[in-house]
This record gives structure tokens, C-alpha cells and sequence, in this order.
């Protein structure tokens, strides 16, 4: 282990370079470059594990740090990183950059304590990603939203506080469950082995009688559900996206949700693999309902802001559908399309954010006919929005048709309504790309100026990220590989596949 | 070969791209010319595939897509002679198409737009043709949805454009859904998105589960192709550019939904009850599509309606097992359609956006050069014997006649009375629109057009008159086209059916023509007020069938949205949850009065409480 700590560099460069921001309250433009500094630099040093030789060899794990903590209770601060890991921080670095770019305009007041807020967010969603030790866990898990709660608070939109407090009660409520489950578990494993410790891979083996499993699997489910979101605890979100900033949309949608889904796949299934396996056709229906109802209430959205946050959830629920299916397609796909949304929905907002900053409008009333006056800025709004409702050569496809294909061999009828449900997300994005671009231009004409060259390169490069993930989405999937495969080998003893 | 299949898909995507991204920064001229060339170059390697092959199948693999688990898709080609004839005709008319669209959209600012979808529509039309895997297929399916999508929506500043173009994908999308349950269904069963394996292994699928992939596949087929009942997206779509309309809803998109069909008839062969299915849908659309063709008013919605009775023969011919009378009639259907579409343009522009035949009159005189290319592709329509449209035409009807099966007599029946309908409803446009009329056209009201948009068509005019020279029933090169087809899968180049029965059917067929433009030329040869009342209204909205869809399904789902979201997402659900938590309002107080603090108190307490929760859990468990 006498190797440079990279993924602790990678996880706390963010909250360093934000604790040095605070340092410049008067020079916000100083604030501004130095974060984007950081974040890129962060970038960069997520790409360095890219390379082979940064590696270790053999075993899914990329890289591991593991330092003891706290010995007296069997708390170890445990980083490792394995493909889906690589591509959570690598998704989660490129947004972090995006976001410091897109709040470059958009935020003018406190700005040192927003870059602060904001990189200290980064922070927790990262450890989130590398931390095996579930203590460890649990508190970026904290630290994720604390962060979040001040940047809707304080930057957010006219009805803020109120939403900020709705937000950080839904999700602590959530951890809270998560706590005491994960406490459960480690005096169960305690007591059975004499050992206590908090370390993934040792509880992963933990056998659990019937009800405790059923209790404890719950208590962690419920807490990633409302972090997913899953319907129905999803109430939160639109919620929260509305009123958000730009930037706070983009983590919340791009990695925030991301977290929830990942940690379904990296501690509840492992975990608890009975009572996954009893909760299967409960998740495949509520992942079900989320793609119809959420895709449905879409529609009928007078804000473009909830009409994309409807959207996410529509999309998590065909994640979800993923997840439960568990065989290696849907579980590639799902994985996929996490990464995809993540990439999509974020340029979305940030589409939204542009708007907001030119009309101050966030209602559809107040938009129609952009493309006469801004041509750039919609074709990178309709090309989104392709790739947003699955458009084959853009990246949300590839991960659809895994989920469904892979969901068709093992429930042909889930499957069936899961293409279904796919022409209701039609619906609803050709209606906000014709409510929104096509049409008479309602408002002011002077307002509605093209992008600017920052906002260009914003676009374009999540542009490139849609369709390489599109048209070569092979190197990423190669990457999940390893973690699917091994949590396929862990289910297969007690028989799925 | 490899390299010439690969530019014949990459030279569209190529100037798509290239215009999409720099198109802005050029010049109009050399927007213009990459558009066109792109396509040339297309054409060229499309002829130069033809040549290389010998006639032979090629099956070349690109690239690698994606792959997980036990699933792996690649980018292949499968270029067979179903292929290759589709291939020629694409790049053909998309050729054309793209050189009369430079003279079309001369006065429109937004050509970088335009040439870019024509563009990526031809590319996504030749992954359709050429593709191998499915879901390379699906790429190509989608990709001419979108570009569609767009093309009808282009003129996006009329609300009502941009909701047909918004129409025709969600209709399209509908038939989709089969699609995607039909690959999953083809990858549980076969292990495999390819056709080329897919085709041979079709003999041991069952009966049952044969009739169930062909209903997919047929569904599929009916967004696409626009049959019915997913019939009503494609009038609508007339709203975008007449080229587009040549192109994209007469020409090539709407017959890929045939296509898929007969890429895939060996699964299709294996189901009976499927395939009196398919001739139902093709023979009752046939008829009913050129019922309501009879009382149309707009030009161009007559043409869609006839387009959607003649892909409805395409489709009776592979319900019919007849795949070489299928891909005959897509082909000469392609060029006389076109025809008459570009030309339906010249008259519009002529007059100033007029698309209302009552409206038109005297342009016989006026635009002598339309009129003939009019009236030749109307004779082809019509089915005018021994010109291209009557031996393709003729050929499907004989062998629906000569197929086992007392439905099919139906079938023929209805195909026989829809081409009767067909010859009346064309040549009803024709007079009505061309015809002398006291209060017709004056010489003043007709605006010049390009000479350039009148000659490129005369290359089009030739082909649609002679292509029945490719699939003679006798003489010179005798069943070429179905010799040629022979390779392919269940295709037929002879129907074996007696001689005079072949020759009862060809008079039949030829009278029915004739007496059709007669009866035409009876009612419309004089002036003649636009019909009204019942049964043309009933014609005219046909069957009424739009508005049943928006009383029974969009305005109930439109309703319905708004009222989970009001009243089940609002009022219940996040009503319940907020109740749980009855500190709500309390600690937002609190928080209202903290966030009018300082940022210095917000950090303190930020770090407080990480180091609080921090103090907390540790405690909490060292106690334990």
C-alpha cells in the first residue's frame, strides 16, 4: 500500500480547493478560475487510472487504500475503485467542471461560498463512489447532501427554503433508516463472528435469518429508493430541481440520483441477496410505474424544469427495472444508462439554465419560436432531446434496449411495457422541444440572443460524451464488465442468474 | 466491396455532418453542392456495388457496436439483391430529389438546415436497406423517423406544421413499440440480431410463435408504411416541403416497412394465418385509402392517400408471398410518385403556395410542361397499360388471385375496386386541375418556376414509364427483375399461373384502368363545384378516423396527465409524505431566519455539523 493515495487526492482535492476559495470573498472572478482549476484538475487526475500501469492487477479492484481509523469499533477508512467506480468519478469530475462553467454567469452573489458549497459536494458524491467501509459510506453519504441543502437554500429559485428543508428531510429521513440498518448489521455480524467491523466485503458473507434480512434490506432499499427516486417517495424532486440552480441541477440529476442506484448495486443487492430476490417483482413494478406515471405527469408540466425533472424519474425507473431483472445485459444496461442520464439530463438542465438566464422564465408560456433567433442553442436542445427520448445512435438507446432486451429473456410482459413505456417519453419531449423552440416567439425578441462561446463549449462537450456513448459505448461496458460479472457470481449460489 | 458498401452509407452521413457543423460559415452554393454531391457519390458507389456484386449476396462486417453479456451487436451489411435494387433506387431518387430541391428551396434562408436532414434522412434510408443486424436496422428506422420528424415540422413557425411533424413520429413510435419486442423476442429465440442467421433457422420456429413474430413485424410495419389503422400521420405530413414529401413519403421511408417485411419473409413464410393478416391489412387499406382519395381537395393529400394505397398493394403482394411483385411495385411506385409529387411542387410554387385543385384550372395552358409530366405519372398511377405502374400492379393482383385461400379472393376483390378507384381518383386531380375553367387560372396569376425544376424530372418521367420493361411477362429480358430476385429468400420469379388466367387478369386489369380515366374524364372534364354534404365529408375526413383518435385517445391522455399530476402526485402522494414530517413548517421558519445571516454563519454551522455528526456516530458506536 506504500503507493501515492490517488482516490483519496481525487475525493478531497474538491473540498481543499473549496476551503481555499472561501479565502477570496471579494474576488469572485478569482473564485471562479480557481475552481475550475480544481475541477479540472480533478479531471485530470480521475484519467491518470485510466492508465494500465496505475493499476493493480488481478481482482476487480483498480486501486485500494485501506488505513485503519478507528481500530476500537472496527472502522476503516476504506477507498476502491473498481470499472464502475472509474466511470462514476470520471462522470462525476467532467460535470464537476460543467458545473463551474455553467455557474460562471448564472451565480453573482456569494461567490466564494457557493464555489465552496459546491465543490464540497463533489466531495461527498465522490467518496459515495470509492467508499467500501460502509461507515465510510454513510458519511459522504452526509456530506453529499449538506452541501446541496445550502446551494438550493441560498441560490435557488423563488420558493427555495421551503423546498431546501423539504429535500434534506426526505433524504436524511432516508440515511436515518440506512443507519440504524447498518448498525443492525454489524452487531449481527459482531456477534457471529466475534469480529466487528464495518469493511463491505467481510459483511457481504453475512448469513441473516429470514425476517432480520427482510428488515434490514428494507431499511437500506427505502433510503436508495428516495434517493433514486423511486415512486412513489419522489416528491422531493421536482420539487427540488425547480427551485435549484442551474449547477444544483446538474449534480442533483446528473450524479445525486446516480449515488441512490449505485448503492442498490454496490450494498443492497450484495448484502441481501434473499430478500432481494423476494423484492424482485415488487421493484420490477415499481420501476415500471415510475417510466409510465412519471412520463405521463411530464406531460402536463407548465415548467420546463419539472417537465425534465418528471423525466429523470421516468428514466431511473427504467434503471431500476434493470437493477431487479439482474442478469448481465440488464445489469450492463443499467449501469449504462445511468452514465447516459447522467450526461443527458444534465445538458438539459443546463439547455434550461441558458433559457433562464436570457427570458427569467422557466414556464413554457413564456417560450416558443427560439429557433428563429438562438439556431445553435436549439439544435443542441433538439439534439439532446433525441438523445433524451432514445434516439438509436445517441447514448440513452443503448442502455433502453439492453435493460429490455435483457428484461424480455427472464419477463417477456415487463418487457413489453417497458418498449411501451417508451412512447410516452416520446410524448412528452416532442412536446417540450415544440413548445419550446418551435412556434411564434412570445416574449421579448431582443432578450433571445444565440449562445456565446462558453456556453458552446459547455454544450459541445457533453455533446461528444452523448454520442460516443452512443456509437462506441464499447470501452464503458467493457469496463462494467468485472462488477457485473462479480455480482452475478455472488447472487448465483442461491440460484439467479 | 467492403470499402465500397461502407462509403455507399458514409457519403450522406458525411455531408450531413459536414454541413451540420460548418454549413453556417459557407456559402449557399457550396451547401448546395456537398448536399448533392454527397448523394451522387452515394449513387456511384450504389451502381459500383451493383456491378461488383455479380448478382451475388455479400455479407461485410464494419465495426463492432456493444456488447454485454451474452449479447453483441455489430454494424454489418448484408447486400443482397433485395438490397441492391433498393439501394439504387435510394441514391437515385435521392439524387434527383436533392438537385430539384436546390431550385425548391431557392428562396428559403434555412437551406443549411434542410440539406442536412435530406442528408442524414438518405443515410439512415441506406442503414435501413443495407443493414444486416437489427438493431443496426432499428438505427436506420428511427434515424428516418427523426429526419421525418423535422422535415414535416420544418416550417416550425405554423404551430400546425410542427404538430404534423410531432404527429407523424408519435404514430411512427407506435408501431415501434413491435419493433423493440420483436428484436427482443428474435434475441431470446435465435441468440442473434442478425438476418442473415436469422433467415435460414426460420423453418424451426413454430406456428404459433411464427404468427406472433410476423404480427410484430407487421405492426412495425404499419407505423412505418402507414397502414392501417396507423393511417393518419401521413396526410398530415404533407405539411413539409413538397421534396420532402417526394422523398420521404412516397419514394423510400413509407415503403420500409414492405421492406422489413420482405427482409425478413422467410419468418414471415413460416405463418399462414400471419400472412392472410398482412394481405387483409394491404388489400383493406388499398381500398380504403383511395376511397378517401376521391374527395380530397389539396393536391398533395390526394397523392399521400394514394401513396397509402399503393404501399397498401406492396403490402397485399408479401401477404400474397409474392416478394418480387412487392419490390416491383415499390420500385416503380418510387419513381412515378415522385414524379408526380415534384411536379404537384412546380404547380404549387407556380401558384404562389395554392395546394386547392378547385382552385387551380386552365394549367394545361399555362404550365404545358408540368402537364405532361403530370399527366405521365398519372398514367402510371393509373395503371395505363403497358406502362410501368400497370405491369407491377398486375402482378400482385394475380398472385393474391392465385393464392390458396378463399380470403384472397377477397383480397383480389378489394384490389381490383381499388384500382378502379385509383385511375378515377388521379384523373380527377389531373382534370380538375389542368382542365379548362371559366374561372380558372389567368395567365398573369402564374408565377414563373426554374426551367432546372421541370428538366431534372424528365430523367424520372423515362424511368417511370419504362420500368416495366425490367419485369416483362414476355419477349426481351423476360422476368429480369425476378431472375434477378431469385437469390433472395422465397422469392417467386414465375407465379405458374395458366396462361389465359394470365391474360383474363391483365384484360381485366387494363379495362378497369381504362374505365376509370373515362369515367373521370366524364364527371370532371367540365367545370365542377367541390362536392359537399354525407358521404363526401365522410371521404374527405376518412372515415372519420383522426377524429376518433382524438376524442378516444389524445384528448383522454392529455386529461389524464394533468390529473395525476394535480390530483394524485400533488394532493395525495406529496401530501401524505409532508405529513409526516409535522416539524415542517417550524424548522422552515428557522431556516428562513438563518439564511438572512451572514455566509460566515452558514459555514460555521456547515462545519459544526459535519464535526457534530461526525462526534455523534462515533460516540454512538463506541458505546454500543
Amino acid at each position: 500500500m506504500n503507493q501515492f493515495p490517488l482516490l483519496s487526492a481525487i475525493v478531497f482535492l474538491p473540498l481543499l480547493g473549496g476551503l481555499l476559495v472561501l479565502a477570496w470573498p471579494r474576488r469572485p472572478s478569482l473564485c471562479r478560475a480557481f475552481s475550475l482549476a480544481v475541477t479540472l484538475a480533478d479531471l485530470a487526475l480521475v484519467l491518470l487510472l485510466f492508465i494500465p500501469g496505475l493499476r493493480r492487477s488481478g481482482g476487480p479492484w483498480f486501486r485500494v487504500e485501506d488505513y485503519a481509523w478507528i481500530p476500537s469499533v472496527g472502522i476503516r477508512y476504506t477507498l476502491a475503485a473498481d470499472g464502475l467506480s472509474l466511470m462514476l468519478l470520471l462522470l462525476t469530475t467532467f460535470l464537476g467542471v460543467l458545473c463551474v462553467l455553467v455557474s460562471w454567469k448564472d451565480i453573482e452573489e456569494k461567490v466564494s461560498s457557493y464555489h465552496f458549497f459546491l465543490l464540497s459536494t463533489l466531495t461527498g458524491i465522490l467518496g459515495v463512489f470509492v467508499a467500501t467501509d460502509l461507515f465510510l459510506f454513510y458519511l459522504f453519504w452526509e456530506v453529499q447532501i449538506i452541501p446541496m441543502f445550502f446551494l438550493v437554500g441560498i441560490w435557488g429559485h423563488e420558493q427555495r427554503t421551503r423546498t431546501a428543508m423539504k429535500f434534506i428531510l426526505f433524504t436524511m429521513a432516508g440515511s436515518l433508516f440506512m443507519l440504524i440498518a447498518m448498525i443492525g448489521l454489524y452487531v449481527v455480524h459482531g456477534r457471529q463472528t466475534g469480529i466487528y467491523t464495518f469493511d463491505l466485503s467481510s459483511l457481504i458473507g453475512t448469513s441473516l435469518t429470514g425476517s432480520v434480512q427482510g428488515w434490514l434490506y428494507a431499511a437500506f432499499m427505502l433510503s436508495f429508493c428516495i434517493k433514486i427516486p423511486v415512486v412513489p417517495v419522489h416528491t422531493w424532486l421536482p420539487d427540488t430541481h425547480t427551485q435549484a440552480p442551474t449547477a444544483g441541477s446538474v449534480i442533483l440529476a446528473g450524479l445525486l440520483l446516480k449515488a441512490g442506484a449505485y448503492a442498490v448495486f454496490r450494498f443492497a443487492l450484495p448484502l441481501f441477496p434473499t430478500a432481494f430476490r423476494a423484492s424482485v417483482p415488487l421493484l420490477i413494478v415499481l420501476g415500471l410505474i415510475g417510466l409510465f406515471y412519471a412520463s405521463w405527469i411530464a406531460l402536463s408540466q407548465v415548467d420546463v424544469k419539472r417537465l425534465v425533472a418528471y423525466s429523470s424519474i421516468a428514466h431511473m425507473g427504467l434503471v431500476v427495472l434493470g437493477l431487479a431483472v439482474l442478469n448481465s445485459v440488464t445489469l450492463s444496461g443499467s449501469l449504462l444508462q445511468m452514465i447516459n442520464h447522467g450526461v443527458s439530463t444534465s445538458a438539459l438542465f443546463i439547455l434550461v439554465g441558458m433559457l433562464g438566464e436570457r427570458i427569467h422564465s422557466r414556464q413554457f408560456k413564456d417560450f416558443g419560436g427560439l429557433w428563429r433567433k438562438m439556431p445553435v442553442f436549439s439544435a443542441f436542445f433538439l439534439f439532446f432531446s433525441m438523445a433524451a427520448l432514445g434516439l438509436p445512435g445517441l447514448n440513452n438507446f443503448i442502455g433502453e434496449i439492453l435493460i429490455l432486451i435483457g428484461t424480455y429473456k427472464v419477463n417477456p410482459i415487463a418487457a413489453a411495457f417497458g418498449f411501451a413505456g417508451l412512447l410516452f417519453g416520446v410524448i412528452y419531449v416532442l412536446r417540450m422541444v415544440q413548445d419550446a423552440l418551435f412556434g411564434e416567439i412570445k416574449g421579448e425578441e431582443a432578450v433571445l440572443r444565440d449562445i456565446d462561446s462558453r456556453e458552446v463549449v459547455i454544450l459541445a462537450a457533453l455533446a461528444l460524451a452523448v454520442l460516443f456513448l452512443g456509437l462506441w459505448p464499447g470501452p464503458v461496458l467493457g469496463l462494467f464488465e468485472e462488477p457485473v460479472n462479480g455480482l452475478i457470481r455472488l447472487m448465483m449460489p442461491a440460484g439467479v442468474s | 466491396m467492403k470499402a465500397i458498401l461502407f462509403l455507399l452509407i458514409l457519403f450522406p452521413l458525411a455531408g450531413a455532418a459536414f454541413n451540420g457543423v460548418l454549413g453556417r460559415r459557407l456559402p449557399r452554393r457550396a451547401v448546395e453542392v456537398i448536399a448533392c454531391v454527397a448523394l451522387l457519390c452515394s449513387l456511384c458507389m450504389a451502381v459500383a456495388a451493383f456491378l461488383a456484386s455479380g448478382g451475388n449476396t455479400h455479407n461485410v462486417a464494419l465495426f463492432k457496436w456493444f456488447a454485454a453479456g451474452d449479447l453483441l451487436v455489430t454494424f454489418d451489411v448484408h447486400y443482397d439483391a433485395l438490397a441492391a435494387i433498393m439501394s439504387l433506387m435510394v441514391t437515385f431518387v435521392g439524387s434527383i430529389i436533392h438537385l430539384y430541391s436546390v431550385s425548391f428551396m431557392r428562396e428559403d434562408k434555412d437551406y443549411v438546415r434542410f440539406f442536412c436532414y435530406m442528408n442524414l434522412f438518405l443515410f439512415s434510408m441506406l442503414v435501413i436497406t443495407l443493414a444486416d443486424t437489427l438493431i443496426f436496422v432499428y438505427l436506420g428506422w428511427e434515424g428516418v423517423g427523426f429526419c421525418s420528424y423535422a422535415l414535416i415540422g420544418f416550417w416550425y413557425g405554423d404551430e400546425v406544421k410542427a404538430t404534423a411533424g410531432r404527429k407523424a413520429f408519435v404514430m411512427t413510435r407506435v408501431g415501434d413499440i413491435a419493433f423493440g419486442v420483436a428484436l427482443a423476442f428474435l434475441f431470446a429465440h435465435f441468440g442473434t440480431f442478425s438476418i442473415t442467421e436469422i433467415n435460414p433457422q426460420a423453418a424451426s420456429l413454430s406456428s404459433g410463435t411464427a404468427t406472433f413474430l410476423t404480427l410484430l413485424l407487421l405492426w412495425a410495419a404499419l407505423g412505418k408504411s402507414a397502414q392501417l389503422p396507423l393511417t393518419t400521420w401521413l396526410p398530415d405530413a404533407m405539411a413539409g416541403p413538397t421534396p420532402v414529401s417526394a422523398l420521404i413519403h412516397a419514394a423510400t421511408m413509407v415503403t420500409a416497412g414492405v421492406y422489413l417485411l420482405m427482409r425478413l419473409f422467410p419468418v414471415v413464410q413460416q405463418s399462414p394465418a400471419g400472412m392472410i393478416i398482412i394481405a387483409g391489412v394491404g388489400a383493406i387499406t388499398a381500398f380504403y385509402s383511395s376511397l378517401s382519395a376521391l374527395a380530397q381537395r389539396d393536391i398533395k393529400r390526394v397523392l399521400a392517400y394514394s401513396t397509402i394505397s399503393q404501399v397498401g398493394y406492396m403490402i397485399l403482394a408479401v401477404g400474397a408471398g409474392d416478394i418480387v411483385g412487392g419490390m416491383f411495385h415499390l420500385l416503380s411506385h418510387a419513381f412515378f410518385k415522385s414524379l408526380l409529387f415534384l411536379s404537384a411542387g412546380c404547380v404549387i410554387q407556380a401558384l404562389a403556395e395554392e395546394h386547392d385543385i378547385f382552385r387551380m384550372g386552365n394549367l394545361r395552358r399555362h404550365l404545358p410542361g408540368v402537364f405532361w409530366l403530370m399527366l405521365t405519372g398519372a398514367l402510371c398511377l393509373s395503371a395505363f397499360p403497358t406502362l410501368g405502374g400497370y405491369f407491377s400492379k398486375d402482378r400482385i393482383l394475380l398472385s393474391t388471385f392465385i393464392h390458396p385461400g378463399g380470403l384472397y379472393k377477397f383480397f383480389w376483390a378489394l384490389g381490383m375496386s381499388a384500382a378502379f378507384l385509383t385511375s378515377l381518383y388521379t384523373f380527377r386531380m389531373l382534370f380538375i386541375a389542368f382542365l379548362e375553367r371559366p374561372e380558372g387560372r389567368k395567365a398573369s396569376e402564374v408565377h414563373p418556376i426554374p426551367k432546372f425544376m421541370k428538366v431534372i424530372l424528365i430523367p424520372l418521367a423515362v424511368l417511370a414509364l419504362c420500368d416495366g420493361l425490367l419485369n416483362l411477362p414476355f419477349g426481351l429480358g423476360k422476368r429480369w427483375l425476378g431472375r434477378f430476385l431469385s437469390s433472395v429468400p422465397g422469392a417467386m420469379v414465375d407465379l405458374n399461373a395458366s396462361f389465359s388466367l394470365f391474360l383474363g387478369m391483365a384484360i381485366l386489369s387494363a379495362s378497369l384502368s381504362l374505365s376509370g380515366i373515362a369515367l373521370a374524364y366524364f364527371f370532371y372534364r367540365r367545370p365542377k363545384e367541390a362536392g359537399e354534404g354525407g358521404w363526401n365529408d365522410l371521404l374527405f375526413s376518412a372515415f372519420y378516423l383522426d377524429e376518433v383518435y382524438r376524442r378516444l385517445l389524445v384528448r383522454p391522455y392529455r386529461r389524464a396527465a394533468a390529473l395525476l399530476w394535480q390530483r394524485v402526485d400533488e394532493k395525495v402522494l406529496d401530501r401524505t409524505l409532508e405529513s409526516f414530517a409535522p416539524t415542517f413548517e417550524t424548522s422552515s421558519t428557522a431556516l428562513r431566519l438563518w439564511t438572512t445571516g451572514k455566509v460566515s454563519t452558514y459555514l460555521k454551522a456547515f462545519l459544526l455539523g459535519l464535526v457534530g455528526l461526525l462526534c455523534l456516530f462515533v460516540g454512538w458506536v463506541t458505546l454500543w
